[in-house]
């Protein structure tokens, strides 16, 4: 191999490790900062009082029910996707599955509400049929876990889908002449196939679940289903008790970074790669046909029906007051730059770290040692920082950060939700943007080394070609993620610094259902224009 | 005797039409381009696509008819034809039983099989830990272990080294005649054919015609 080659491998890690050390520091002075904060003298007596206690163990209730039905939902629907090949609509139920990823979860709680809500569509119908109406509430355990199922379960199934599409075709034949029945078919064939994803899907599940804060905080109702982030947030901005938040979110960060870094090298599992249009050659019994079209048939309308929903409620809205308002305007403003600049950190943070994480992981480029082992675990481990701090600990930081520093609250305010949105697309943008850089490297190393293609020469003919579809994707991933976030813009939202979701948050809990139903519609149809546009825009561009 | 008679299908706008008869202790080589459509007849026969028309028959029977699972024969393909998570006997054991719950004698006989292949020591072994050349051997022992009067090999042997091609096509033909099976071999490779084939066709504009 040449030598000047090898050198150029060993600069380019350079950047990435750079990126990866600043996210560690960044995770590092938090914790810092929150432990030096949280009085460590009574931190024991806040863990055993029984409030915490109880929290903690509702924390970790809620998010091991939506892991363990979300996973089998999803599960189930994959399956039946990838055993019903030729249904009109399928591809359209695919994309749909792929955008309930970056759905604002705001706007999810709103459909749901709408639908389930005590007066909502099912109630109200059931009342005009029936004169009978459902007492119970959607406040409470069951409507975290149906609004987590809703997102998660989709997010399983897509995933999912791709892996079950593509277990090789001869392993169908294979078992079709040996004569196996749906459950070996399943036991030998496809369990195996996605038993490893469903690992690191179930893992990525149950911390976004650990961590959720929108929905528990619009769908929790009482004190007794509130989760550890919550909890912060009221003790932050209800009881102005920052000493037990900081207590609370030591104790959160501490259980969070124990599951990350114990899942560190896992694939959060999510891919822009088109489903496959190959049939499975099985013909399915017509009883197991007719389960799985059943199955497709409850999870669209169950999955539809919200979305739909925000359409006929948003279209009764009054769009001019609504556009006409300053608040509303400042915040799609706001909310619009903060995507754009986080889509580009993420984008510029995603390429680097991998480059740097491919050098690492192929030998030829840097010879494996303990230290480049340990080395290359600390930058996978910081790309999914987010997952172990969440945006609310993370605002929370950047809170006491600016109270020591006396810089100006509205400067700390944007940093730290720029900063959120970033970590909270990063995860994703390397689980879609690694596999493909390493797949060129092996790909194209010896024949770039061959024709002494370097830089800027390697980027345009090895690198960019294969690249640019994820990027674009990445970028418009990040980009809505980041436009439905309410996360550490709860801790900081004003009328000085408000976002779509906040101002959307703060019209349903003012009750101006009307109009918050009209933002809900504008948040959810740009949210949806730019995850299906903005990939096909950046394409037509890139190909010029 | 296996008689195909006008088996029609059609994909991508050409219309395949196969007529080929195979004796009982007769292996028969079919080659032909990338994409002609070599591998479509193998799933015509073997029942993993629908033909248009035409007809199968073995032994007086018309098999086309029949689900995958049930014609008589069995088939292996270039890749994926071992299941990585189980042992070397397992795999073969499913030839006969995919409850894995074997009786005795059954053992017994996937252990003689397997010693037939040149596999013995390797029963406890995971299919994971086999070459390329020990996966396809086992594949063949469960093929011959299901008992069936038809071979069918999809390039079986592509990818290998020569050497160990050289071994596996020389083992198939001791069993082929041995049992005296129906074989159709599948490959792009004309020497394979010529080393073991007694008749070789070739798959031109969707028909195929005789080499020799």
């Amino acid at each position: 191999m040449l030598s000047n080659s090898i050198w150029r491998f060993r600069l380019s890690i350079i950047p990435g490790s750079l990126i990866s050390f600043l996210l560690l520091l960044l995770a590092f002075g938090i914790f810092y900062t929150l432990f030096l904060n949280s009085g460590f003298e009574n931190f024991s007596s806040v863990l055993i009082t029984s409030r915490v206690q109880g929290l903690i163990k509702f924390t970790l209730f809620q998010a091991f029910l939506s892991t363990l039905l979300s996973v089998f939902i999803g599960t189930l629907l994959a399956w039946s996707l990838a055993h019903q090949n030729s249904f009109r609509g399928r591809d359209f139920l695919i994309a749909l599955l792929s955008s309930s990823l970056v759905l604002p979860t705001l706007i999810v709680v709103f459909g749901i509400i709408t639908i389930l809500g005590n007066n909502g569509w099912i109630n109200r119908s059931l009342l005009y049929l029936f004169n009978f109406s459902f007492e119970n509430s959607i406040y409470g355990l069951g409507g975290i876990l149906v609004a987590h199922v809703y997102l998660n379960a989709s997010f399983a199934a897509r995933s999912l889908l791709h892996i079950f599409e593509s277990i090789p075709k001869e392993r169908y034949k294979l078992a079709k002449s040996l004569n196996f029945s749906t459950y070996r078919r399943f036991a030998l064939i496809e369990f195996p196939a996605i038993k490893l994803s469903l690992k690191s899907i179930s893992s990525t599940i149950f911390l976004l679940c650990f961590t959720s804060f929108a929905i528990v905080l619009t769908l929790g109702g009482s004190p007794s289903y509130n989760t550890l982030e919550v909890a912060i947030y009221e003790a932050v901005r209800l009881d102005f008790d920052i000493p037990l938040a900081l207590k609370l979110a030591l104790i959160q960060l501490s259980i969070t970074m124990f599951l990350v870094f114990l899942s560190s090298n896992f694939n959060i599992g999510i891919s822009n790669i088109k489903t496959s249009s190959n049939q499975i050659p099985w013909k399915e019994p017509k009883k197991l046909q007719f389960f799985q079209l059943i199955v497709i048939s409850i999870f669209t309308i169950l999955f539809i029906l919200p979305l739909i929903s925000i359409f006929v409620d948003g279209f009764g809205a009054n769009f001019i007051k609504i556009l006409s308002n300053k608040l509303f305007l400042k915040s799609l403003i706001t909310s619009l730059v903060i995507a754009t600049f986080s889509s580009i950190f993420t984008v510029v943070f995603a390429l680097l770290i991998s480059d740097a994480r491919r050098n690492f992981n192929i030998n030829y480029r840097v010879k494996k040692t303990k230290l480049s082992s340990f080395i290359n675990i600390l930058i996978s481990f910081s790309g999914n920082i987010y997952l172990a701090i969440p945006s609310l600990i993370l605002g929370l930081g950047f809170f006491l950060l600016s109270q020591k520093f006396q810089a100006p609250l509205l400067l700390w305010s944007l940093g730290a939700i720029l900063c959120a949105n970033i970590l909270m697309s990063l995860p994703f943008a390397l689980s879609i943007i690694y596999p493909t850089m390493q797949k060129v490297a092996l790909r194209y190393d010896k024949l770039s080394f061959s024709l002494n293609l370097n830089g800027s020469k390697r980027w345009l003919y090895c690198e960019w070609p294969y690249l640019k579809s994820s990027v674009a994707y990445v970028f418009a991933l990040s980009f809505c993620l980041s436009l439905g976030d309410l996360g550490v813009v709860a801790l900081f939202g004003s009328n000085e610094i408000t976002t779509l979701p906040w101002y959307l948050y703060q019209l349903m809990g003012s009750y101006q259902t009307k109009d918050s139903a009209g933002v809900a519609l504008i948040l959810l149809v740009l949210t949806l224009s730019v995850f299906i546009f903005l990939p096909k825009v950046f394409k037509n561009v890139a190909n010029r | 005797m296996l008689q195909i008679d006008n088996l029609k299908y059609t994909y991508d706008k050409t219309l395949y039409d196969f007529s080929l008869h195979v004796k009982e202790n007769e292996i028969v080589g079919v080659t032909g381009e990338s994409g002609s459509g070599k591998s479509t007849l193998l799933d015509l026969i073997a029942g993993f696509l629908p033909p248009l028309g035409g007809s199968i028959i073995f032994k007086n029977r018309d098999i086309n008819k029949l689900d995958a699972e049930k014609r008589p024969l069995t088939i292996l393909f270039q890749k994926y034809n071992t299941f990585e998570h189980l042992t070397v006997l397992k795999n073969v054991l499913l030839g006969i039983t995919t409850s894995l719950k074997p009786k005795a004698s059954e053992i017994i006989k996937a252990k003689e099989i397997l010693n037939e292949v040149g596999l013995k020591e390797f029963e406890d072994k995971l299919a994971s830990t086999l070459s390329g050349g020990q996966s396809q051997r086992v594949a063949l022992a469960r093929s011959l272990l299901r008992d069936k009067p038809i071979l069918l090999l999809d390039e079986p042997f592509t990818g290998l080294d020569f050497e160990t091609r050289i071994k596996m096509l020389n083992l198939v033909k001791k069993i082929s005649k041995k049992r005296g099976l129906c074989t159709i071999m599948v490959t792009h490779e004309l020497n394979d054919c010529k080393l073991i084939a007694d008749r070789v066709y070739k798959v031109i504009d969707g028909k195929l015609v005789c080499k020799d």
